[in-house]
């Protein structure tokens, strides 16, 4: 019979019943398994006596701290928790979701001489994902080299006209605005986004191997060949509370782009989604709407958020909650922007702003 | 007066948190103290896991798995961020009295400056499977908790362990 793998190895060291009869009996009998579990459990045994750090804390000492803290938290924390969660959007504008997305959905287009635009935004579409598969999630840096070329320099400018002057773009109007948000918007802006990735075998190789798998045989040409992402400039009106943590939030961008320089797109898309390393229910979900080469995943946590879908005067948008019922946004493409409403407010109320917004050129 | 009401409404801490905190406490102090190697810092990041742990809806049943995997990737986040500096290394150096015999005789501070280097640098799938089994969770623990198949737990378990030793040797031999 063939030899056990190293990880069959690992795991007699710790739970010989976790091991099929099979492979104990041939381990038992079986010379070079015998050494290769030998250097298993050196390595093992070395490696636990590094990492081994014995703490025996005072779970009475640390409950009333515990029960401190949460109550200090408390009266503060829907404050604290809004101002990261804002962080966390702003974090991950765009751009950044496009640029992973772009290159999975992407349609397939015939191999061209020169870029080939082969991904433009005309919806989003929610892609639902585990906790457990959020922390596998690769980045596009795990499958090739990525380059910034252009950046946001995302920055705050003095007032509508300054934004509108920076981005080119027209600014949003709220004539009704929910309860709770007052005055005047702040602006920020950032320009024109623009990244390529170059496919790499030997990147994805080593990716696939950590997570101790092989990587498929690469259909011809996709090693090294070129895609570029881009999205906007955009623009986002602010409006905050007295504490600075933002009330409502309105932003527009030009909606993300990807070309492709060589290979047909279809071909690398197909075998992105067969890595390992992708989650299979991501990779499902992806597959479901590659069909035209329109669509812009946005990741939804599942253990975070909720997603519904919402007519926006005519446009399907997607809406997200979160779970604690703290925040919620609805994202709309149409004319080749997309478009967002977030505030600290209810479902209906983010809605309701988006659907009576204006926008002044 | 807006906030106010929308606190009222925000969900209050969960209210098991006490005995959740009391059965899970140690050992997820254990999982931090392993990645960092040093207790106070440890303890920090698991007020830090149960805070978090308070406002979330994470389902009884599956506390104990997601409190270690969220000790181990806040610890191995507190490490990347180097936010430990020297007077935390200080603060570690004195909480070796807690096990003279172990920590401070067979782990010098400089090795164990080494294996949080090295740690660091593994995929962060391996560091937290190399973690979660050397603190006592059983293969399906950790293959439950990072949605992988108990059989190659022990793959990613041993990649990882191969990695750290390699490291951590060719520092002793470069030395």
């Amino acid at each position: 019979m063939r030899h056990p793998t190293d990880g069959t190895l690992r795991r007699l060291l710790d739970e010989p019943d976790g091991v099929a009869d099979a492979d104990r009996e041939h381990v038992a009998g079986c010379q070079a398994c015998l050494s290769g579990l030998a250097a298993v459990r050196e390595d093992a045994v070395a490696v636990g006596a590094a990492v081994r750090f014995e703490v025996a804390p005072d779970v009475d000492e640390g409950w009333p701290r515990l029960s401190r803290a949460a109550a200090a938290d408390e009266p503060r924390r829907v404050a604290a928790a809004r101002a990261s969660r804002w962080r966390a959007w702003l974090r991950s504008p765009v751009a950044a979701v496009a640029g992973a997305a772009a290159i999975l959905t992407g349609v397939g287009a015939a191999a061209a001489a020169d870029w080939l635009q082969v991904f433009r935004t005309e919806r989003v579409a929610p892609v639902t994902i585990s906790q457990a598969d959020f922390l596998q999630l690769p980045e596009l840096s795990a499958y090739g080299e990525v380059a910034i070329k252009e950046k946001a320099d995302r920055r705050a400018v003095p007032d509508a006209d300054a934004a509108r002057e920076a981005t080119g773009l027209p600014v949003p109007l709220v004539a009704d605005p929910p309860r709770g948000v007052t005055g005047e918007p702040t602006f920020q802006v950032g320009d024109k986004v623009s990244a390529t990735f170059t496919f790499s075998t030997s990147k994805a190789a080593r990716t696939a191997e950590a997570v101790g798998e092989k990587l498929p045989p690469p259909p011809p040409g996709l090693d090294g060949s070129r895609f570029r992402l881009t999205a906007g400039p955009g623009l986002v009106a602010i409006w905050s509370e007295a504490r600075g943590v933002p009330a409502l939030m309105v932003g527009r961008a030009v909606a993300p782009r990807a070309y492709s320089s060589g290979v047909p797109f279809e071909t690398a898309r197909d075998y992105l989604l067969a890595m390992p390393g992708l989650p299979e229910t991501v990779a499902s979900q992806l597959r479901g709407f590659s069909g035209q080469g329109t669509t812009l995943p946005l990741v939804v946590k599942a253990w975070k958020q909720t997603t519904r879908t919402a007519d926006v005067n005519g446009v399907p948008g997607t809406v997200l909650t979160t779970r604690d019922g703290v925040m919620a946004g609805v994202l709309w493409v149409d004319g080749g922007f997309v478009t967002g409403v977030v505030g600290s407010l209810s479902a209906d109320e983010v809605l309701a702003v988006a659907r009576g917004l204006r926008w002044e050129p | 007066m807006e906030s106010a009401e929308r606190g009222d409404t925000a969900p209050a801490v969960r209210p098991d948190l006490e005995q959740v905190f009391r059965a899970a406490y140690p050992r997820v102090v254990a999982v931090a103290a392993r990645v960092l190697g040093a207790r106070d810092e440890a303890e920090d990041v698991a007020q830090e896991v149960f805070l978090a742990f308070g406002r979330s809806a994470v389902p009884a049943g599956e506390a104990a798995g997601w409190l270690s995997v969220a000790a181990a990737h806040t610890a191995l986040n507190h490490l990347r961020s180097g936010r430990r500096r020297a007077s935390r290394e200080e603060a570690a150096g004195k909480d070796e009295s807690v096990s003279p015999d172990i920590a401070d005789t067979v782990v010098t501070r400089e090795e164990r400056r080494r294996v949080r280097a090295a740690l660091a640098r593994l995929p962060r799938r391996q560091a937290v499977a190399l973690v979660l089994r050397h603190s006592g969770l059983s293969y399906a623990e950790v293959a439950a908790a990072l949605d992988l198949s108990p059989g190659s737990v022990g793959t990613t378990v041993r990649r990882a362990e191969s990695a750290l030793r390699k490291e951590l040797n060719r520092h002793a031999s470069s030395d």
